[in-house]
């Protein structure tokens, strides 16, 4: 057990450490030189040098990684080089605002997944399952940005009841918070709902086969009780990777649909940093991305261990 | 956002769900057959046919909606619709074969080296697969397609690339369970080594688990590549793409939707007929 979680440990360590790696080697890699890309090709050698060494770009990316994780550890991400302001003061202002998207949109699809796929397990074929695997086969076949638009479409376009693009502060407007927040959240939740509905459906069609969940039956235990206390648990496995995963990712932000309802938070950083060419910030959103990856991943393996004990010692 | 999972589920899911009635599908199948025999015949007649030039503009039909002369209507500068979207799934097939051919040749060997010889290659693959998946894909894609251009090769190869993983982890599941099999020990005890027994034994057994996922890695190919676009990262216009089509019909959404709707449905329809295909055949085998 102990032995696991430190290979486990270990290798998420050099996965992490070769992240920082390759990120470190990127602006070198992809420009050839990457003060000419910011500067543009009228800059003085003298200039260029002096670029160069400000953000260490001509030391190896061993180096490179070795001061960045130097003064990370003192809570300094480095400088942007658009704004001049720090970035790890960027990612704070940015961070929260993709949370919110995240946790609400884990809501919406734990909302709609999580009954609807009961309710199909406990009678496959029936007209419920029918509806929802139709309905979730055309979902997951329409790619998260499409989804969007639609919304848009419908409740912005044709009944004009939600705003289609736009942030407002929470603590200023409450209200237009709520109503800007409405359709981003939505749009992400039923993206997910689809993929989860079917592994969750599958998931529990297995369980409901086992003899103990006949025994309960047996006893008069009615539907939802069953389905809720018994059955769901050992069936979310499939699922919970898929929460944990997206979990992970979204510290990245959601490039698409912060693109689409042009909202502050960390995909639009990231993508305006690429726009600008804006090293250290690209440098920050890649690793601080990557890490919140990495420690989803071991978390949803800690959580296995925690929901069902039988997983503690398989081996892997 | 993960495309090369979430596209996988429903494949996997449907191979271990017996309960699902088998005859219901035949006329979805042969739906999702004519539809994608459709987008192919339509990308080969945009490239051939000088009537669907993509870029022709017809400066006295400007934004009109769908009418006999333009089936899908036309674009702010007199764009056929219909032309622009046919020439798009051209770009979506490339890049889609592009994948594939790349995520399952190098994910497949990886994965099955990994399988076979276990040991330092198997960490070592995984410590790859796990780096991969740890990028932020789109983020990643679009510094790089910013930074150096982009086109087919580095489109294709860099969404190929992301496929590697899950083509890697499938391989190497399906080598693991096949590698004590009697006809493996056999041939061993003949005398061949791991590079015979691999290229005789292992791939063809392998192959077909790992190939069902070509269709899973087609669409997830499909949804990253409009993705790109969309965001005006992928395919630059004036080379159309489903992903750019509907960015510049965004312009025009309220007044004349269809811009953004032709192309959206298609990659929609070639989405799910994938899906359906895809299902279709991974029931199909014993």
């Amino acid at each position: 057990m102990m032995r696991t979680w430190t290979v486990r440990a270990g290798r998420a360590a050099i996965v992490l450490a070769l992240l920082g790696l390759v990120t470190m080697s990127l602006p070198m890699l992809l420009t050839g030189n990457p003060a000419l890309s910011v500067l543009g090709p009228d800059a003085t050698p003298e200039r260029i040098e002096a670029f160069l060494a400000e953000l260490n770009l001509d030391d190896p990316p061993p180096a490179r990684l070795a001061d960045w994780l130097a003064a990370a550890a003192q809570g300094d991400l480095g400088t942007s080089l658009v704004t001049g302001r720090p970035v790890a003061d960027e990612i704070a202002r940015r961070l929260p605002v993709t949370l919110e998207l995240l946790i609400g949109g884990q809501i919406v699809a734990l909302a709609i997944a999580v009954p609807l796929a009961m309710a199909s397990a406990w009678k496959p074929g029936g007209r419920v399952d029918r509806a929802g695997t139709l309905a979730s086969f055309l979902l997951i076949a329409t790619p998260p940005f499409i989804i969007a638009l639609g919304l848009i479409a419908v409740f912005a376009v044709a009944l004009g009841a939600l705003p289609a693009t736009g942030w407002r502060d929470a603590w200023i407007d409450p209200a237009g918070h709520l109503r800007h927040l409405a359709l981003p959240v939505l749009a992400t939740g039923l993206a997910e709902a689809a993929v989860l509905v079917r592994l969750l459906r599958a998931g529990l069609i297995e369980t409901l086969d086992q003899p103990y969940i006949l025994a309960a039956r047996s006893r008069g235990m009615s539907a939802p009780v069953l389905l809720a206390t018994r059955a769901l648990r050992p069936s979310s496995f499939s699922a919970l990777t898929i929460v944990g995963m997206t979990v992970g990712l979204a510290f990245g932000g959601s490039v698409l649909i912060e693109s689409v309802f042009a909202i502050p938070g960390m995909g639009q950083l990231a993508m305006g940093a690429i726009e600008t060419r804006d090293f250290p910030v690209i440098e920050a959103v890649i690793i601080f991305s990557g890490a919140a990856v990495v420690v989803a991943s071991i978390a949803v393996d800690l959580i296995y261990s925690l929901v069902d004990p039988r997983t503690r010692n398989a081996s892997r | 956002m993960h495309p090369v999972e979430t596209a996988a589920a429903p494949a996997a899911q449907a191979a271990r769900d017996p309960r699902r009635a088998p005859s219901r599908g035949r006329i979805g199948t042969a739906l999702a057959s004519c539809w994608l025999a459709l987008v192919v015949l339509g990308a080969a007649a945009s490239s051939l046919l000088p009537a669907l030039d993509p870029l022709r503009a017809d400066f006295s039909a400007i934004l009109e909606p769908p009418s006999a002369q333009h089936w899908l209507g036309t674009d702010a500068i007199g764009r056929d619709i219909l032309a622009r979207t046919l020439a798009g799934g051209r770009s979506s097939l490339i890049v889609g074969a592009m994948t594939v051919a790349f995520g399952l040749v190098a994910g497949g060997l990886l994965g099955i080296a990994a399988g076979y010889l276990r040991g330092v290659v198997d960490g070592a693959v995984g410590i790859l697969t796990d780096l991969i998946l740890a990028f932020p894909a789109l983020i990643l894609i679009m510094a790089v397609v910013s930074l150096s251009g982009a086109g087919y090769w580095t489109i294709g190869l860099l969404i190929g690339g992301l496929s590697v993983p899950a083509f890697a982890r499938l391989a190497r599941a399906s080598t693991i369970s096949v590698r004590e099999q009697d006809y493996v020990l056999a041939a061993r005890n003949m005398g061949a080594g791991p590079l015979r027994v691999m290229r005789t034994e292992i791939i063809p057994n392998v192959l077909p688990t790992v190939g069902a996922y070509s269709f899973a890695a087609v669409t997830a190919s499909i949804v990253v590549e409009g993705s790109l676009s969309f965001l005006g990262f992928g395919l630059q216009p004036p080379l159309p793409s489903w992903g750019n089509l509907i960015a510049e019909g965004r312009v025009h959404f309220a007044t004349a939707p269809w811009i953004t709707a032709a192309p959206a449905l298609t990659l929609c329809a070639t989405v799910l007929s994938v899906n359906v295909l895809g299902q279709a055949l991974s029931k199909g085998r014993p």
